[in-house]
């Protein structure tokens, strides 16, 4: 027997694959996008395993949930970009036709596909320049569900946790910030999404999450996480010479932004 | 497990074909409809920094000048140029593909491809046009250059017809014009007392023109500086810090000293 052919055993599966999927990623380590003077920023935090990766000359992926999904994902973006590229031209390359027709559609199908295992994961992608805006990011869920994003964009560990993280970066102006200032409030986010994350039991109720994250102090959690965690972080940068604009910020480029979350 | 990563390969699965692959019906140099376009002349050799690479600008079909403003030195990525000579069409579309392989392979990959996996890849290309090659209509030959990090020094590369690759350890050039300079930077090189790779960057510049003119004296399908509409040859560096255009502007400076000027060292 079919499970659509009984509505409510078809309901409960998928809720039971959202809970499933939601206890895989919760615990990962959040991905931040924040827009700065010279373009785009993604930052996460790790043990040394690259979790942020060059997708075209202008896009950029980050992403939280399991690392062989995630890299699935990520080749389907890498090839439908380069065909694309081949095929029409490098300005044809746009983050809006890969999340709509690529990653939205693979992602909405291996969230139906009941029988197979789906994508334990959540995607961040960020664009600069291109003919959808300056500083461009997409989420995209793991049901498929995607959303554009203007100025700055996070991927945590579930929905609650995206709109805690995003308070951190909501006032700050995107055109104007400097790489470092733009660390520096990426960190604070992913400090608010780790935070979350590592919750045993998420509140329900959102004021009651709220009232329980205003009394977190950032920098000693931040502090906490550094010991045992690396900074990542790669720009989209416009300055940079030649049609390829994604680079990696090496740490002596990061490292002025972690003095204020330094251990003692 | 997919082995994935490789550009052709993608390509293939959506069903480009390199055009070589769609040739079923043989013809000869002589029957062909049309007269195919060729690209000139075109240099490279190591000078003290890294490695010069030049060409003209001509292109030809036959006795007729077709276009005058051809860019013969295509990068391919920070560090590697090809220079073409022979087929404009086939040599765009295999540069064309070799750009997107790299970078398709960097990113895909995560880490660059070898300089040798480089090399392998244009030879694979140019295997590929040998029919294309063989009915006379689309031989390539290009030169690579490029600066490999792990030697810190320049190295060129130059092909056969059949995808046949070669390290010239000083200087190489390919193209109609090229027999009418090949003696000529052997002489340079051996007997003038200053070897191309003791030249710094102004001199090799220089030089590059004076060797471009020279094939442009006996060659009429190598272009020359034109000066009804002020076009010069195309000259590129690739040292340690990558790529570098030489402008416009510079090169009219040195024009003036070393091809134009009485007193041309």
């Amino acid at each position: 027997m079919m499970l659509s052919d009984e509505p409510y055993r078809w309901a409960e599966a998928v809720s039971n694959r959202r809970d499933y999927i939601e206890d895989q990623i919760r615990s990962g380590s959040p991905v931040v996008g924040v827009g700065y003077e010279d373009g785009v920023l993604l930052l996460t935090l790790g043990q040394g395993q690259q979790k942020l990766f060059e997708v075209y000359d202008r896009i950029g992926l980050a992403a939280i949930g399991h690392s062989t999904d995630i890299e699935k994902l990520r080749q389907a973006a890498i090839d439908m970009a380069h065909s694309i590229g081949f095929n029409y031209s490098e300005d044809d390359v746009a983050l809006r036709q890969i999340v709509y027709f690529g990653l939205g559609p693979a992602m909405k199908a291996g969230f139906d596909d009941v029988v197979r295992s789906p994508f334990l994961a959540r995607i961040l992608m960020a664009e600069l320049d291109g003919q959808d805006g300056e500083q461009i990011f997409y989420t995209v869920d793991y049901d498929g569900a995607f959303y554009r994003h203007e100025g700055w964009a996070v991927a945590g560990g579930f929905h609650e946790a995206d709109q805690l993280m995003g308070r951190e970066l909501s006032d700050l102006d995107t055109t104007s910030l400097s790489v470092v200032e733009a660390i520096g409030g990426a960190l604070r986010a992913w400090a608010i999404g780790r935070w979350a994350g590592k919750l045993e039991e998420i509140p329900t109720d959102m004021e009651e999450l709220e009232q329980m994250v205003s009394k977190v102090d950032i920098e000693s959690a931040l502090k906490d996480e550094l010991r045992d965690l690396e900074v990542e972080a790669v720009v989209l940068g416009r300055s940079l010479s030649g049609k390829n604009k994604y680079r990696n910020l090496n740490a002596d480029e990061i490292a002025p932004a972690l003095t204020p979350f330094q251990a003692d | 497990m997919q082995l994935g990563g490789d550009f052709v390969d993608l390509l293939r699965q959506t069903g480009y074909r390199f055009p070589g692959e769609n040739i079923t019906s043989a013809h000869s140099e002589h029957d062909l409809p049309f007269v195919p376009t060729e690209g000139t002349t075109i240099l490279a050799f190591q000078y003290a920094d890294g490695v010069l690479v030049a060409g003209d600008r001509r292109a030809t079909a036959g006795n007729m000048v077709l276009y005058d403003r051809a860019d013969k030195l295509i990068d391919l990525d920070a560090y590697s140029v090809m220079a073409i000579s022979g087929s404009p069409a086939i040599a765009f579309e295999i540069a064309r593909i070799l750009e997107h392989a790299f970078q398709y392979h960097r990113r895909r990959q995560l880490q660059e491809m070898s300089l040798q996996a480089k090399l392998r890849r244009l030879s694979l290309l140019i295997k590929d046009n040998l029919p294309m090659a063989i009915q006379g209509i689309g031989a390539v030959i290009p030169i690579f250059t490029t600066f490999d990090l792990q030697d810190n020094r320049g190295k060129i590369y130059f092909y056969d017809a059949l995808g046949a690759q070669f390290e010239s350890t000083d200087f190489t050039t390919t193209g109609s014009g090229s027999p009418a300079i090949r003696g000529a930077m052997y002489y340079l090189n051996r007997w003038s007392g200053r070897r191309f790779s003791d030249m710094d960057r102004d001199t090799a510049v220089g030089h590059a023109l004076q060797l471009l003119d020279t094939a442009s004296e006996y060659d009429s399908a190598t272009g020359r500086y034109e000066r009804s509409s002020d076009i010069f040859p195309t000259v590129k560096t690739i040292t340690a810090s990558g790529l570098a255009d030489i402008e416009t502007e510079e090169l009219r400076q040195l024009h003036v000293q070393y091809v134009d000027g009485e007193d041309s060292p």
